[in-house]
């Protein structure tokens, strides 16, 4: 089969992108080059092995035996060819960027950069294409570990140290509840091999614990509120094209775990299940958007709205949970194909939206918005494609969020048939409209985050010296900036693989799903029925435009006089111009219950107690998860660790009392 | 289909005069004698005959901002006309195109760099956040009966829904977000600009001549199609079986009352504090539980 000829050629060439990142070390402009390149290669051949896979069937090659655990094979069923298609696509789009991104790194490390970045892609490719829980493990912390020094890669900073840190705590604590879950169906199921796992023969409280384990474990890698405290952190302190990825592709790596165990391995269960994931999604979106409101930090920001974003995810698979244990397949297929598809999205325009953070960082130097500005004029590419990105994942049509945002919304509109009872009428309700806030938060979010980035006047030196990215850094913009558009018009084609992808699951149907007319495509899964027309919409906008052009140009060409915004007499500067803290305040100030902001003044005393003052002002939020719930676990593992410490009193008659003790326990436990 | 588009021309070509008759019968409320029902025409004629004063600070954001937000309401009338006749419009979709025309307008008022654009933008984005749960779950009180998101389905449910209480309710929740997304008294106030009120007004601050007369126009026309909104799903009574004929003049007086009863409201209250809308809205959001509760 072709398609594992490509799988082979994308793992041998990402293995060869790390050995030459460490061959070529003191040439750093031809590593630069090469080592990016072979990473561009691989991720173009897993995308064309998916594609094959679509088109010619499902693949399953072994790899190698090892030993006790049986053989590693990778099977390419769908699941796992939509997933590569995600990172292919984003994978390549990153390697292209990354190239001219790493300049800045030329004598900082950038070979073990690109080692890593490369073995980042390696060991998630891995990811989702081994079939084998114990061979699943281990690429799984591959991955965990490469992303951990491109997380630190800048480790001359505090604050990137930090969040190294956090993030290798918390990856590993939500490893220890994967490797639990796995262990758990492995010992239902005699093997490791995936297709052993399938028929794991496991009791009503296993089946939970294992629900449990992955749901906690592949969250903290997704970032699921509320544990999601790494994310944040982590992705901003990662060079931009890494974030991209961490954003874009890492994360998805635990949704495509969860679509493992959910769909794959456990199948349909109890209703609670879904309720669960409801609730913990809908406060990661709500919670996720708001804190992403109120930052600065442009790359702190985008990341905050991958919280958003993965809830939204979690929704729709929550919602296909709840469809699935309702016995209501054909609505679980609509709810199941909402959340790929919006993983697909989410890959697309996070991934562009990090590369123009990185674009914009590179051009001026800084992350923090507040003193950039103008950028429009100094960049007018980098801010079109930022603008489409925006206007995406703020879920507005024509463009792809939106697509997938309302399949969300009709899986939700049709909650009711799953939960039952007025509960699940107001449960439908309350989520929507739960929803519907995150999706206006988001647009908020994001008018500021490129109103104040690009518009206006630069409020400082930085941003008034930024110069236009190079044609290697705009063009994977672009290009992801057009898929947004075309999968926002015409989604059909990945609708029509997530039919495929998700045939196969049981309680989950697809069939006769979607059916495509010339104006759009509608959805009949009964009792669902409904229709997106953006097609019909993009005419009536043209027709929209039409007028409005008719109308302006009627009275012939509109004469036009350039005159500087009026401030009431005085020169505008552009110290008066909104800032980023001040948009998001009538939002800070409505929802201060949850997010808590604390004002710092200080005002410097002048010689005169009415002139020459200089106030310094900025505003705090208070993260209420950080709070009541890591400080005081924080302080009682250490209190804990404190306890015991007296068990170490390092004396070697003690330990031996130790051993001797738990001999004549075990002995006792087994002649019970 | 041909039906669609005369309803959507006669929304685009009607609606001026439907916020002058707002403002003539507020006037008359106030006791003043108010100007002409057709004050509105004569102003966007005006507008549209001159020329334009822009930034240089601003760049093409400014620029197109306006043909957005015109296309936008124009392809939202567009749809909920469609939503008499074909299944094509859906309720999110109407929701979502307001929102890009809202998302440019908002860029567009920052663009120019004065505090006042950004202020009205702020306030808009912060409005809009309020009023989309509330919209949702008004909309939801019609769609989750009717068992669709499709405008045609929920229009035919609502005409062949018996007159409950739950559905008072939910008149009188959509009726509070019909007033926040179209701007008026106790949200905003469209008659000014002033640095308290500054909403939607400020935020079009730096735009002048046609660009300003198409946003007027667009605002219009976004009045006009939720208050048809309303009509349709929360005053639906007709006689049955009564010819189209006949049928077009009765939705007209239908609408004309819904205007004039919110120029009634408006004149009855002032202008609420920015942060005290929460509260407001928040009525709206438990009014529309109950009904569907209730349902």
């Amino acid at each position: 089969m072709i398609a594992s000829q490509f799988y082979l050629s994308a793992l041998g060439v990402l293995f060869l992108g790390v050995v030459s990142a460490f061959t070529l070390r003191p040439k750093e402009r031809i590593l630069n080059q090469v080592a990016h390149s072979l990473a561009a290669l691989g991720n173009i051949l897993a995308v064309l092995c998916a594609i094959f896979i679509f088109v010619q069937g499902e693949v399953s090659l072994p790899l190698f035996d090892w030993l006790v655990m049986g053989t590693v094979t990778a099977r390419l069923d769908y699941l796992s060819a939509f997933f590569m298609l995600v990172m292919g696509v984003a994978g390549a789009a990153a390697s292209i960027y990354a190239p001219g991104y790493c300049r800045e790194y030329y004598g900082r490390r950038l070979w073990l950069m690109a080692a890593s970045f490369n073995a980042f892609l390696l060991s998630m490719l891995l990811v989702f294409t081994v079939s084998h829980a114990a061979a699943f493990i281990v690429v799984w912390e591959t991955m965990s570990l490469t992303s951990f020094l491109l997380v630190n890669h800048e480790w001359e900073k505090e604050a990137n140290r930090r969040a190294a840190f956090v993030y290798l705590v918390m990856t590993h604590v939500g490893t220890v509840l994967i490797i639990s879950a796995f262990l758990l169906l492995a010992t239902g199921a005699g093997g490791f091999d995936f297709a052993l796992l399938k028929q794991a023969n496991l009791s009503g409280f296993e089946r939970n614990a294992v629900f449990l384990c992955a749901l906690l474990g592949f969250g903290t890698k997704a970032g699921m509120i509320p544990v999601h405290v790494w994310l944040p952190k982590a992705h901003p302190a990662a060079p931009s094209h890494v974030s991209a990825l961490m954003s874009g592709v890492m994360i998805k790596t635990a949704i495509y775990g969860l679509c493992r165990v959910l769909l794959d391995f456990l199948g349909p269960g109890p209703l609670w299940w879904g309720e669960l994931l409801m609730a913990l999604a809908i406060v990661s979106c709500v919670l996720g958007v708001l804190y992403a409101l109120m930052e600065h930090d442009l790359k702190r920001l985008l990341a905050y709205c991958s919280v958003d974003n993965i809830g939204i995810i979690l929704l729709a698979m929550g919602a296909g949970l709840a469809f699935s244990a309702g016995g209501q397949p054909a609505l679980a297929g609509l709810a199941w194909t909402a959340a790929l598809f919006h993983t697909l999205n989410h890959a697309l325009f996070k991934s562009l939206l990090f590369f123009g953070a990185g674009a914009v960082l590179q051009a001026t130097g800084t992350k923090d918005f507040e003193v950039l500005g103008g950028l429009i004029k100094k960049m007018p590419y980098t801010a079109f494609w930022f603008l489409i990105g925006s206007a995406a994942i703020s879920a507005l049509p024509p463009f792809n969020g939106f697509v997938s945002e309302w399949l969300t919304f009709q899986a939700l509109f049709y909650l009711p048939a799953g939960l039952g009872g007025i509960g699940g009428r107001v449960a439908s309700a309350i989520l929507i409209a739960l929803l519907g806030l995150t999706g206006a938060l988001a647009a908020a979010c994001f008018v500021k985050a490129f109103g104040i980035t690009f518009l206006a006047k630069p409020r400082s030196e930085c941003a008034a010296r930024a110069a236009e990215a190079p044609k290697a850094m705009l063009f994977p913009m672009g290009t992801l900036a057009l898929l947004c558009i075309g999968l926002g018009i015409w989604p059909q084609p990945v609708l029509e693989m997530l039919k495929a992808v998700l045939a196969g699951y049981r309680g989950v149907s697809t069939a006769g799903l979607m059916t495509s007319h010339w104006f759009g495509l509608t959805v009949e899964a009964a009792p669902a029925a409904g229709v997106l027309g953006v097609p019909v919409l993009l005419a009536l906008l043209a027709a929209g435009a039409a007028i409005a052009l008719a109308a302006v140009h009627f009275n012939g060409r509109s004469p036009r006089r350039v005159a500087e915004t009026w401030t009431c007499g005085i020169v505008p500067t552009p110290r008066m111009e909104y800032t980023a803290t001040g948009f998001s305040k009538p939002i800070r100030t409505a929802f201060a219950a949850i997010l808590r902001p604390q004002r710092h003044k200080v005002v410097e005393e002048g010689g005169n107690g009415y002139f020459g003052r200089r106030l310094a002002y900025h505003v705090s939020i208070h993260y209420v998860l950080n709070d009541k719930l890591y400080r005081p676990f924080n302080a009682g593992v250490i209190k804990a660790a404190t306890y015991s410490k007296k068990l170490q009193s390092g004396s070697l008659q003690v330990y031996i009392g130790y051993i001797l003790a738990v001999m004549i326990v075990a002995l006792a436990w087994s002649v019970r | 289909m041909l039906y669609g588009i005369l309803y959507a021309i006669v929304i685009l070509a009607m609606s001026p005069l439907v916020a002058g008759i707002i403002k003539t019968a507020k006037a008359r409320l106030q006791n003043r004698r108010g100007a002409s029902p057709l004050q509105p025409y004569f102003d966007l004629a005006k507008l549209f005959r001159k020329g334009s004063v822009v930034s240089p600070t601003t760049s093409w954001i400014f620029r197109a901002a306006p043909y957005v937000y015109f296309a936008a309401a124009a392809a939202a009338a567009g749809m909920a006309a469609a939503g008499q006749f074909g299944s094509v419009a859906d309720m999110l979709l109407l929701i979502y195109i307001y929102g890009l025309g809202r998302f440019f307008l908002a860029l567009a008022s920052l663009d120019a760099g004065s505090a006042f654009g950004g202020m009205g933008g702020s306030r808009e984005m912060y409005i809009s956040v309020l009023v989309e749960p509330a919209l949702l779950l008004a909309l939801l009180t019609v769609a989750g009966p009717a068992g669709t998101t499709s405008l045609a389905g929920m229009a035919g449910a609502a005409a062949g829904a018996p007159l409950a209480f739950s559905y008072i309710l939910a008149a009188i929740a959509f009726f509070v977000v019909l007033i926040a997304e179209t701007g008026r008294i106790p949200v905003d106030n469209p008659d000014t600009h002033l640095e308290l009120t500054m909403v939607h007004e400020g935020m079009v601050l730096e735009y002048s001549g046609r660009q300003l007369g198409l946003i007027h126009w667009a605002s219009m026309i976004k009045q006009l199609t939720v208050l048809a909104l309303f009509v349709v799903y929360f005053i639906p009574w007709g006689v049955p079986g009564l010819p189209a004929m006949i049928g077009g003049p009765v939705f007209a007086v239908k609408v004309l009352a819904a205007a004039l009863f919110l120029a009634l409201a408006e004149t009855s209250t002032n202008k609420m504090r920015l942060f005290r809308l929460p509260g407001f809205l928040a009525v709206s959001c438990l009014l529309s539980l109950l009904a569907l509760v209730a349902q």
